[in-house]
């Protein structure tokens, strides 16, 4: 995979890059229009990958109970031992197992490739959100659109320092679990506010963004440099003004 | 709005593509017992799917018994998805969702068997409201109304920090 910015502390052991490969998957995504020196691509924060491990150990945990549980009866077979049922019970005992093994290992190679093949790209004008191995999901949204910002995040993801940053676009419906295309979410990054800090900062340059009214327009556009120079003679002449009194003060 | 008009490539899509038909049969087979009906359904949708991009928007039609017709504004999108399963992927297809400002979740418009979705994608983008027409970037020393901008910016700071500190 050669990428846009891959993860050096990740890396794609042979078998990844084969599954990879069999599904498909494209390369790291390409960056939206923007000017190039605004691009900045976020990846999810090392303690996410520790945060999807842990998801993952306790959802396999409970698989592996319903697994037990199914096997009492099997074991009990096993041990009554009359002529055919033996071997019979072993088998499924095997199969049982095999399978609970086989979900195991790609439940958490897929968690382990969907923590390393995430891109959040933020641009001057627009932001892109890539992510997914089986379902891959690439939004981009212009902050022209964007209506409000969240910043979430569980006990356990604060423990670690992580959060979600979610992007919102106009529009509705849907819970909250389930991805709507509203919203873009920066799932699991360490740098959150960082994040927000600069999304609200670009967003401050589209008066015209969200659905509201526009902010009245300032000094640009027709009749810019006037009215420019007009300013900074008003702000001067208060500089010397505010020099003055604070020179009088003292 | 500035109606210009729209590349030929993009303006010539007016079919799905046959790999959508593959995967339609493939999606009607995962279905099971309800395969007789939804290739069925699936093969009317593939049949009678339209496509037209004009230079204000996307109109897209399908069904026969239930015809639907949708137009949406290139200005009016909120957000662009691109999405793909792996057996889309193999098939080289994926899907473009459109989300407008309406109050459902779902996509209002969902472009498949495109085989250059990412063209397709990049065209949306452009026509997309914020995409194309950059608002001024806080700093633009490149013209006389920036700089005097910076100016007075720079001036404001000064009488603040005086000001603040005749407070203390």
């Amino acid at each position: 995979m050669t990428g846009l910015s891959t993860d050096l502390d990740f890396q794609l052991s042979g078998l990844e890059r084969w599954l990879l490969g069999l599904l498909s998957v494209p390369e790291a995504p390409e960056p939206p229009d923007g000017s190039p020196d605004s691009i900045q691509v976020f990846r999810a924060g090392r303690k996410y990958y520790l945060w999807s491990v842990l998801m993952w150990a306790a959802a396999i945990t409970a698989v592996g109970f319903v697994f037990l549980s199914a096997s009492i009866p099997l074991l009990a077979a096993i041990g009554r031992g009359s002529g055919w049922v033996e071997p019979l019970a072993g088998a499924a005992l095997v199969a049982l197992w095999s399978v609970f093994a086989g979900v195991a290992g790609v439940t958490f190679l897929s968690r382990r490739l969907n923590y390393g093949l995430r891109w959040y790209i933020v641009t001057d004008r627009s932001l892109r959100i890539r992510s997914g191995i089986f379902q891959i999901n690439e939004l981009t949204m212009t902050y022209s659109n964007i209506q409000e910002i969240r910043v979430t995040s569980g006990p356990l993801q604060q423990a670690l320092g992580i959060a979600d940053v979610e992007v919102q676009a106009a529009g509705g419906g849907g819970d909250r679990q389930h991805q709507s295309g509203h919203t873009g979410r920066f799932s699991g990054v360490s740098n959150a506010n960082e994040i927000r800090d600069l999304i609200v900062d670009r967003l401050r340059h589209y008066r015209d963004s969200g659905l509201g009214e526009a902010a009245p327009s300032q000094a640009h556009g027709e009749g810019g440099e006037l009215a420019a120079a007009r300013e900074a003679l008003e702000q001067a002449r208060a500089l010397r003004a505010a020099v003055t009194r604070s020179l009088q003060g003292s | 709005m500035t109606a210009e008009p729209v590349p030929a490539h993009i303006a010539s899509i007016v079919r799905p593509s046959p790999p959508l038909w593959k995967y339609y049969v493939l999606r009607a087979i995962a279905s099971t017992i309800l395969f007789p009906v939804t290739l069925l359904l699936l093969y009317l949708r593939y049949h009678t799917m339209r496509y037209r991009f004009d230079a204000e928007g996307i109109h897209m039609r399908w069904g026969i018994l239930l015809r639907r017709e949708v137009m949406l504004n290139y200005s009016r999108i909120q957000d662009i998805q691109l999405r793909s399963n792996f057996v889309e992927r193999w098939l080289g297809l994926a899907r473009i969702e459109i989300q407008t400002a309406s109050g459902s979740a779902g996509a209002q418009m969902t472009l498949e068997g495109l085989l250059n979705f990412v063209e397709v994608r990049d065209f949306l983008y452009s026509r997309m409201r914020g995409a194309r027409h950059a608002i001024p970037a806080p700093v633009t020393t490149d013209s006389l109304a920036g700089v005097l901008s910076e100016v007075a910016q720079e001036l404001r700071l000064v009488r603040q920090a005086i000001e603040e500190r005749r407070r203390v």
